[in-house]
């Protein structure tokens, strides 16, 4: 159940990012929220769904069934920005506000098991816009028009004994679609170009209703665990939102079995999703988006239909070819489809472990335009998304900050200093040496005589050793304890050096030559200050280190 | 991925050769023109260690030796002989049609805000054109920090960033390192 659990929480991420891109759809006075999942009961979900997306008064039944279950999972990302679309109707209040955020969660609780029964109309099209990655393969499974308002009523009432995580799993992408609809109003925050969600309105939410209502009873323990901690894993940030979302989908697929494979993929499909929104704040400005109603949901539901009859049969990764059988198999929302493919095509370019494509196969998402334009500049975002996560990991202290202005400042500063330190270091030794290449002289002057023998050997152990002595005195501060490690890394670290430099002293003059073993002195001077870190990658390109080692015993 | 390790290699080969080709005749330079120096030679090391598969590396040299350039003559003693320069052929024809497109690109898209702005200031509040605005602003800073940086669209200019910052890392390890010892073996 933990893994059933888990996907559930990521389904619930990614419902979160297409409920908040369907709640902006909803209603443009709807202001996008932020971040706190206020939980609202299911059942005020599931009353106010059929009935009307985008009034407030669905959010804010919608938000007092389900705070109680969302606030459990405050973490969760996208139920916060759920949370915020339903409470921000423009005539809600803060009621609505917390009712918002709970009904992200339950809602997406709920909706989550419709949507792994097999809902595809709904949560295609509340997924579509956002999660393309995500929802498409979840969604469309999942969801199924929702016959009635009551059953879904029932099932919130169900989700809302759950506890709050489990109705964040329950949301797969799927279910945040429906969720979308109904608590459209919260995206607005999250994400600029979620606008283009919103628009499933009324419709999908119905659908999404109906759908969560089969699900409710089967999925709805595993997929509340399952969203809950993928909302919890992707950060609300849209460039994190891509790179949690994949991770919790690869949890949830590792987690889930049976139903769970809709989860998984759910929130593949969320993380994904996640990607997506991130990609997306960098268009921002998409208010067209908003401006896209309930008809292209329809159109997009259509779309998602053929995606996934498309989907099939392209030769994307795996998991993408799994979530889209599942969304065939649940084919009443098309949108989802869309999603699932876009996200397949996202999938492929993201850092997650399925093969790359030559090309990337995105659709457009539900919702969006789907001129040429737009899905190259949505393949553009997504891969300045994927770029700006690795220099979040290069740059120290990129970690917590989420956004790509505020990323963008810290690695200006990293850069300025990094370029000040070098001004600064290339003065220090400029003073340091009162010629240009002396301390190169310096340093080497008694070494160069006893190590030229050594870079012209390879290998040669005696010749390096014999070039230690004269270098331990002039570095007393290193200490002996670093010697031995440092001596096996100069040994090895001279070995390679020679290695390198011996093709090249060929063609060297004795100058040259020297300058080599200058270099490896040098180069063992610096080994010695950088430590066993260095050491690892020496011992790695050089693979006599067993020499190395009985160096140091000389 | 490169790995750093032998980067460092690299980079500190290339310094010192470059160094070594710079040895000036006159004994008393000053403090100032041998940090000129220093630092010009690492920074074309730096640069050639990439081999000219980056754009901020074949950036930085075309700018050492460019004809305005103060440093030229120093710069193109570093480098060294024209044969032994590294070969630069991705830059060329290519690589300035296509600067040209975006700076006319820009010139136009800097003229259409402005008419923009004149007309609809309240859009302006819209938060996604603000994060738009915010995050433009950086981009134009940071292309003016990476060597090169003018002539990159999006995508490559993160890229490119990467590849400067571990370049960059990289030659402030040496030197600093450099430094130390240097420091160390004066003292004796």
């Amino acid at each position: 159940m933990d893994v059933g659990e888990k996907d559930k929480y990521e389904l619930e991420k990614r419902n979160d990012n297409s409920l908040n891109y369907q709640a902006s759809g909803m209603s443009s006075a709807w202001q996008f929220g932020g971040s706190n999942l206020t939980s609202t009961p299911m059942s005020l979900v599931s009353s106010d769904n059929p009935l009307v997306i985008g009034s407030s008064s669905a959010s804010a039944s919608m938000g007092d069934s389900f705070c109680s279950n969302l606030w459990e999972h405050p973490s969760n990302s996208q139920n916060l920005g759920f949370c915020d679309i339903n409470v921000q109707n423009g005539a809600s209040s803060s009621n609505a506000t917390g009712i918002g955020r709970g009904g992200p969660a339950s809602v997406r609780g709920s909706i989550d098991r419709p949507f792994e029964m097999g809902w595809n109309a709904s949560s295609s099209m509340l997924k579509g816009g956002i999660f393309l990655p995500n929802a498409s393969g979840v969604l469309p499974s999942s969801l199924s028009q929702l016959p009635t308002d009551s059953a879904f009523i029932e099932r919130a009432a169900k989700f809302s004994s759950f506890n709050g995580g489990n109705f964040s799993d329950i949301v797969n992408p799927f279910g945040i679609p429906e969720a979308m609809g109904v608590y459209a109003r919260g995206v607005g925050l999250m994400q600029g170009p979620q606008d283009v969600y919103t628009i499933s309105g009324i419709k999908s939410i119905s659908g999404v209703e109906s759908q969560r209502s089969k699900l409710i009873t089967t999925e709805a323990s595993r997929d509340l665990p399952a969203e809950n901690r993928a909302t919890q894993e992707s950060p609300l940030k849209n460039e994190r939102n891509g790179g949690s979302l994949v991770r919790s989908n690869e949890e949830a697929k590792q987690g889930n079995g049976g139903s769970g494979n809709e989860s998984n993929e759910a929130e593949s499909s969320g993380g994904a999703g996640g990607h997506e929104p991130s990609a997306l704040d960098g268009t921002a400005g998409e208010s067209s988006a908003k401006i896209l109603s309930s008809k292209k949901r329809k159109r997009s539901v259509q779309e998602a239909e053929v995606d996934q009859a498309k989907g099939s049969q392209s030769p994307v990764e795996a998991t993408k070819d799994g979530a889209e059988n599942q969304q065939k198999v649940d084919q009443n929302q098309t949108t989802m489809v869309n999603k699932t493919t876009a996200k397949h095509g996202k999938q492929g370019s993201q850092a997650s472990d399925l093969p790359k494509e030559e090309y990337i196969h995105v659709r457009a998402r539900r919702g969006q335009a789907t001129n040429s334009h737009s899905l190259a500049e949505r393949v553009r975002r997504e891969k300045i998304s994927e770029r700006m996560k690795f220099l979040q990991d290069l740059v120290p202290g990129c970690n917590k900050v989420t956004g790509k202005a505020v990323m963008l400042d810290e690695i200006i500063n990293y850069v300025q200093s990094l370029q000040r330190q070098v001004e600064f270091l290339s003065m220090k030794l400029a003073t340091v040496n009162p010629r240009v290449d002396c301390n190169i002289e310096g340093l080497l002057a008694k070494d160069i005589i006893q190590s030229r023998a050594g870079p012209s050997t390879l290998g040669f152990s005696p010749d390096l050793s014999v070039g230690y002595p004269p270098l331990h005195p002039s570095q007393p501060g290193l200490g002996p304890g670093g010697f031995p490690v440092m001596e096996n890394n100069a040994d090895i670290i001279r070995r390679t050096l020679s290695s390198h430099f011996t093709p090249m002293t060929g063609g060297f003059k004795e100058p040259n030559q020297l300058s080599n073993a200058w270099e490896d002195e040098l180069h063992n001077v610096v080994q010695m200050n950088y430590g066993t870190s260095t050491a690892s990658d020496s011992q790695e390109v050089n693979g006599s280190q067993p020499s190395g080692h009985t160096k140091v015993e000389l | 991925m490169r790995s750093p390790f032998s980067l460092k290699q690299e980079f500190l080969k290339k310094w010192i050769l470059g160094l070594q080709r710079c040895r000036s005749s006159k004994k008393n330079m000053s403090i100032f023109e041998r940090k000129k120096v220093i630092k010009l030679s690492a920074d074309v090391a730096m640069a050639s260690a990439r081999k000219g598969t980056t754009c901020w590396s074949r950036a930085l040299i075309a700018d050492a030796v460019k004809e305005g350039n103060a440093d030229k003559h120093l710069a193109e003693k570093i480098l060294g002989p024209a044969s032994e320069r590294q070969p630069t052929k991705k830059v060329p024809v290519g690589a300035m049609a296509y600067n040209k497109r975006i700076r006319s690109k820009k010139i136009l898209k800097r003229s259409s805000v402005i008419r923009r702005t004149i007309k609809c200031a309240p859009q302006a509040a819209r938060p996604s054109s603000i994060v738009k605005t915010l995050v433009g602003k950086r981009r134009q800073i940071l292309r003016s920090l990476i060597p090169g940086g003018e002539f990159m669209n999006g995508v490559s200019l993160i890229e490119e960033t990467l590849d400067y910052i571990i370049s960059l890392r990289a030659q402030v390890d040496v030197m600093r390192s450099l430094a130390s010892a240097s420091k160390l073996v004066n003292l004796n």
